[in-house]
């Protein structure tokens, strides 16, 4: 920082906005100070010169009221035409925002940019269309009448007595690419509109007839010239950045606002607008609240609701802090973001606090002596119960009347008491009741019971009874002390009743939340996630529940809760929106707010895995924060789950793909060992006989020979083995199946492997009178001739026993041999492709597919095999073959 | 008397053609199926050169290996796949002699059993002078002539030459070559290899560019061509 030239190095910030821009379509605003002023006019004169150099200009909508001067300017120009909504009977004209963005023009004109939308339109008002406009990259120029700028709007209401219902954020105005000023002088105004230039509505017009009042004009006046000057400001501040010229632009402010949930809530957020706009500076609105102390009531909460939201209009981040220690915690959160300015409203001063001299903003000055402190007026609101608006109506008067009743009651025993006993002091006894109304109602019930006690006692048991009169002085003090104590006894546990009771709501909140994670940790596959998702969250909120996953970019409905749920076109696309920009819509959001549902996008650390659509239990209030965290975390959980079922998804995929590739390189090496040995065979005893031939006796050449032979004949094997087996995999395999007898097929099997190893000593054996079974007769010769060669290379020349009998319907060929035997472990494996008994290395030579070829056409024949290990005395391996036996139908003529 | 060759290997084919080539050449065969089988022949029979297939079914050809040069120094080739090399590798710097990829003819074989003999024999006296095709190597003058002319060598090339000259014929793995001149911790820097070799070449090979006295045995190590 200490290096000059490095502080005028371009803001990457700014360059990085600038890169932004080119992206979007620009905005250029023609800014007026009041309806009459020209900027229809002006827009459409631009538009036709643009049009004239040969610009794609397309009119997405001009409001000319019937005026024919500016009627005749959009001749020759391109018109959208207006799209046409019914709504209860009436039809209203509309800018049709899907067909501007279809046509995609390179510049749109759209007028009105506060005018509110038809119901039911994708967006509330048009600036979020022009919005759209801009996303999609197209330019677009519009006017704006000052007083529907959201942070002017109360100043303009104050000034002219008018109140301004349609309003757009400052921050379009401020992202805006050029801000254009059309003005006249209100003279001129006034003029135009006595000669009925100027439009008016009829309904509107003796209202609007007290607006046009010269200094009301010339206040709107101020108001668009300077806030236009603003603007020129900011461009230059920018052209500085940009430009990494030297100059005062220094301007890091970072503004605090905390706003309460009372009438001056509103008045303070756009207090704090216009400041942060002056100072050019970020800001952030917050709302503290301790925990247990939530806001509930209806009404409090929907103005809370709507100052945060006017907040988020004018440009402002929005935070809700729950925390035991307010002042801590928003002080924290201002060092965090190092903010240099707070912003309050006067607080209303409580008799607590003028006694007490404590107080929300005397703490904040107090904390932070290095923040500046701004505290705004507010008007005084009309008096508000808030004591009581803390606690619900119908529980207060429980409350109250408990109190009532336990005081009752606590007379009634000290009467008693005193009847029995002598006790010089019964207070003990009310203040059991205290105890027992704030243990059981809360803080006010405990209030309530200390101040009757404190009667009740006086009447009942001080000198002189049943009056209000105290006859000593030392029972005064002692009332006193017993009004003190019963008020701070009863209030403490009140207290902790209450807390108990925010403790017990959190515990639930945080039950059901690990109830859903059990829920979702034990689903492994993404159908269970969804469904224990849905049913989940339609159980913590109530109304309908749906989840939507994308798929090729398109969200799409994959688990609801009722479940025949369906979703309207509208719900569609505002789920599909919350997917795209990652953002909230449809209930009480900017995007299609008309509709029942929200839509929230589900995040995980990979982007947004799907959208959830929710319908809350009441839809006149917003959710509480309460019920705002609860959300929040069930919608986490639920996208974590399904990002990691998707991942599981991805790994099995990616793991039958290793299987893929571990069966391919055993494979590899299998026939490289299995034919590299045949062929070594060879090319060794070729070579030897030419080298050595001459010298070599008789016997040996002859050897060499027969090994060449063998050899080659054990080579032709494994090729007729690799392809059948691929015959197999790939289905090309044709069976014959016919009437055959198994007999047969045993006998030419021994002859084939008696053919191939003379030494070999096989041992045939056949019921007679066997069945006819239905099977390739090849096919079944040749699985044979496997299981014989098998027996050959496991057992040794020793011998083998080839068996055929019949069980009953079922025919049963076996082979067994008297080699060493499979370990029970892999028997079951011995029928998978590559799998080959012994140790990896010195294995018998094979490809490992001679028994799943086995396996493959037996099966294909509809038999069943199987391996039995040890066969006998604890040595050799069976493997046994079963075919249904078949009935020959004899054709009757 | 006739040397007598130890051959291990499990299929039964290998041994059917083997035997007589052997026998045909003069040599005096044993024979062995399994690892513990030649194991009892290595150490009763005192082979003069054995012949070991890497992949026998009671054991690993590796551990045969290992176990019998504790008791014998035998030359020993080895049968082995190319598709196996880093086994190839291993056994070689076990201590085998040379070996022959599967499947191989029956004259390459013998010159490589050949020149093992060759080998066990010449290291029973130390040579000191070595000449092939013109190149004269004198190991103990350290001096370099190639047909009358002498050839200046750095010093670590004199190593390199001298290493191959003492196992002319047989192959010399890279790790071998390595740890003798740069010392254990370079074992795995081939790429100083390749630059000597290069060098080394360019200096007594008649053209450097086809060499034809130090041959390269590809991913294994170097070999100096043995005058018959």
């Amino acid at each position: 920082m200490n290096d000059p030239n490095r502080d005028r190095r371009p803001d990457p910030d700014a360059l990085l906005a600038l890169t932004e821009d080119g992206r979007r379509g620009r905005l250029k605003v023609f800014v007026g100070a009041a309806p009459g002023v020209g900027k229809t006019y002006a827009m459409l004169q631009n538009a036709r010169r643009l049009k004239a150099e040969g610009q794609d200009v397309l009119i997405g909508l001009i409001e000319t009221h019937g005026r024919a001067e500016t009627a005749a300017l959009t001749e020759g120009l391109d018109m959208l035409p207006r799209r046409v909504v019914e709504h209860r009977g009436r039809k209203i004209e509309d800018f049709d925002l899907d067909a501007a963005l279809a046509r995609a023009p390179k510049l749109i004109v759209v007028d009105e940019l506060a005018h509110t939308n038809a119901p039911e339109s994708r967006h509330p008002k048009r600036w979020q269309d022009v919005e759209d406009l801009l996303d999609a990259g197209v330019d677009v120029w519009t006017a704006l009448n000052i007083q529907h700028l959201e942070s002017l709007a109360d100043v303009v209401s104050r000034v002219t007595g008018v109140v301004v219902r349609e309003t757009v954020p400052d921050s379009v105005l401020q992202k805006a690419h050029d801000v254009v000023l059309v003005d006249i002088t209100p003279a001129e105004l006034i003029e135009r509109l006595n000669e009925g230039k100027v439009y008016l509505p009829e309904t509107a017009k003796r209202a609007t007839q007290k607006f046009f009042t010269p200094s009301n004009l010339t206040a709107l006046r101020e108001l668009a010239l300077r806030r236009t000057a603003d603007r020129v400001d900011d461009q230059m501040v920018n052209y500085l950045r940009q430009n990494a010229i030297e100059g005062p632009w220094e301007t890091s402010d970072y503004l605090l606002v905390c706003v309460g949930a009372d009438k001056g809530a509103e008045i303070v957020v756009r207090a704090a607008g216009r400041l942060a706009t002056r100072l050019n500076a970020a800001w952030i609105v917050v709302h503290a609240e301790r925990p247990g102390h939530e806001e509930t009531d209806p009404a409090r909460l929907k103005r809370l609701d709507s100052a945060l939201h006017l907040a988020e209009r004018l440009g402002a981040d929005t935070r809700r802090l729950i925390a035991p220690e307010k002042v801590g915690e928003i002080l924290r959160l201002a060092r965090r973001e190092n903010v240099t300015q707070i912003v309050v409203g006067r607080p209303r001063k409580s008799l607590w606090r003028r006694l007490t001299g404590a107080g929300f903003v005397a703490a904040l000055a107090d904390q932070a002596p290095d923040i500046a402190l701004h505290v705004v007026n507010t008007p005084e609101p009309p008096p508000e119960k808030r004591a009581l608006a803390v606690v619900r109506p119908a529980r207060l008067w429980t409350g109250l009347g408990a109190a009532a009743v336990a005081v009752t009651l606590a007379v009634g025993v000290g009467q008693a008491l005193t009847l029995a006993l002598d006790l010089p002091n019964l207070s003990m006894v009310f203040l059991l009741a205290v105890l027992g109304c704030s243990a059981t109602f809360g803080l006010w019930s405990a209030v309530a019971a200390s101040f009757i006690s404190f009667l009740a006692y006086n009447f009942f048991f001080i000198q002189p009874v049943h009056t209000f009169t105290v006859a000593e002085p030392q029972e005064v003090l002692s009332l006193l002390v017993f009004l003190i104590v019963a008020v701070l006894t009863g209030s403490l546990a009140g207290r902790v009743h209450d807390q108990a009771k925010a403790a017990s709501q959190r515990a639930q909140n945080i039950a059901s939340l690990y109830d859903f994670s059990r829920k979702l940790a034990g689903a492994a596959r993404l159908d269970d996630v969804l469904w224990a998702s849905v049913t989940h969250l339609h159980r913590a909120q109530g109304g309908p529940v749906v989840l939507l996953l994308p798929q090729e970019g398109e969200v799409q409905l994959q688990s609801a809760w009722p479940p025949d749920r369906e979703l309207s076109a509208g719900e569609i696309s505002a789920a599909q929106w919350a997917f795209e920009k990652q953002e909230f819509s449809g209930w009480r959001t900017n995007t299609l707010p008309n509709l029942a549902m929200q839509f929230r996008p589900l995040l995980s650390p990979r982007g947004a895995v799907g959208v959830c659509g929710f319908v809350p239990k009441s839809t006149e209030a917003p959710l509480s924060p309460e019920q705002e965290r609860e959300l929040a975390a069930l919608l986490e959980q639920m996208a974590l789950a399904i990002d990691r079922s998707l991942l599981i998804g991805e790994a099995v995929r990616a793991a039958a793909l290793e299987d893929n590739e571990k069966l391919r390189t055993t494979l590899l090496s299998s026939l490289s060992h299995d034919l590299r040995t045949p062929l070594s065979s060879i090319t060794g005893a070729v070579t030897t006989l030419r080298q050595f031939g001459a010298q070599m006796p008789e016997r040996d050449r002859d050897d060499l020979l027969a090994s060449i032979e063998e050899e080659t004949a054990r080579l032709a094997r494994f090729v007729a083995n690799l392809l059948d087996m691929s015959r197999i995999e790939s289905g090309a395999l044709k069976l014959r199946r016919d009437y055959i007898e198994p007999a047969d097929s045993v006998r030419a099997a021994a002859e084939r492997i008696k053919k191939t190893f003379p030494r070999f000593r096989i041992e045939t054996s056949v019921a007679r009178d066997l069945p006819f079974i239905r099977a390739d007769a090849q096919m079944l010769e040749q699985v044979l001739f496997n299981l014989l060669d098998n027996a050959h290379k496991y057992g040794g020349e020793a011998g083998a026993i080839i068996h055929a009998r019949s069980e009953g319907e079922v025919v049963v060929i076996s082979v067994t041999d008297d080699g060493p035997g499979v370990k029970p472990a892999d028997l079951s494996r011995i029928f998978e492709k590559f799998y080959r008994g012994g140790r990896a290395d010195g294995r018998k030579a094979g490809t490992g597919l001679g028994l799943s070829i086995c396996k493959g056409l037996v099966e294909a024949m509809g038999g069943t095999i199987e391996a039995q290990s040890p066969a006998a005395r604890r040595r050799g391996t069976r493997i046994l073959l079963r075919f249904p036996a078949a009935r020959m139908k004899v054709e009757s003529t | 008397m006739n040397a007598r060759i130890l051959v291990i290997d499990d299929e039964a084919p290998i041994h059917r053609f083997l035997k007589p080539a052997l026998a045909a050449s003069g040599y005096d065969v044993l024979t062995a199926e399994n690892g513990r089988q030649a194991l009892h022949l290595i150490a009763t029979a005192a082979p003069d050169l054995i012949v070991l297939d890497l992949g026998l079914p009671d054991m690993d050809g590796k551990d045969v290996l290992a176990q019998a040069r504790q008791f014998s120094q035998a030359p020993v080739i080895v049968l082995s796949a190319r598709d196996r090399e880093a086994e190839k590798i291993a056994a070689l710097d076990l201590g085998a002699d040379d070996y022959v990829e599967k499947p191989f003819a029956i004259g390459e074989f013998m010159a490589r059993l050949r020149a093992a003999l060759r080998h066990a024999a010449r290291n029973e006296k130390e040579i000191s002078h070595f000449e092939v095709e013109g190149l004269s190597v004198d190991l103990e003058r350290r001096l370099v002539n190639r047909n009358g002319a002498p050839i200046k060598l750095t010093p670590k090339e004199f190593d390199l030459l001298a290493i191959l000259v003492r196992h002319a014929g047989k192959v010399v793995t890279h790790k071998q070559i390595l740890t003798q001149i740069w010392g254990q911790a370079h074992a795995e820097d081939t790429q100083y290899l390749r630059v000597f070799v290069g060098q080394l070449r360019a200096k007594i090979e008649p053209s450097p560019d086809s060499p034809r006295l130090i041959q390269t045995e590809a991913g294994v190590g170097y070999r100096l061509c043995a005058a018959e």
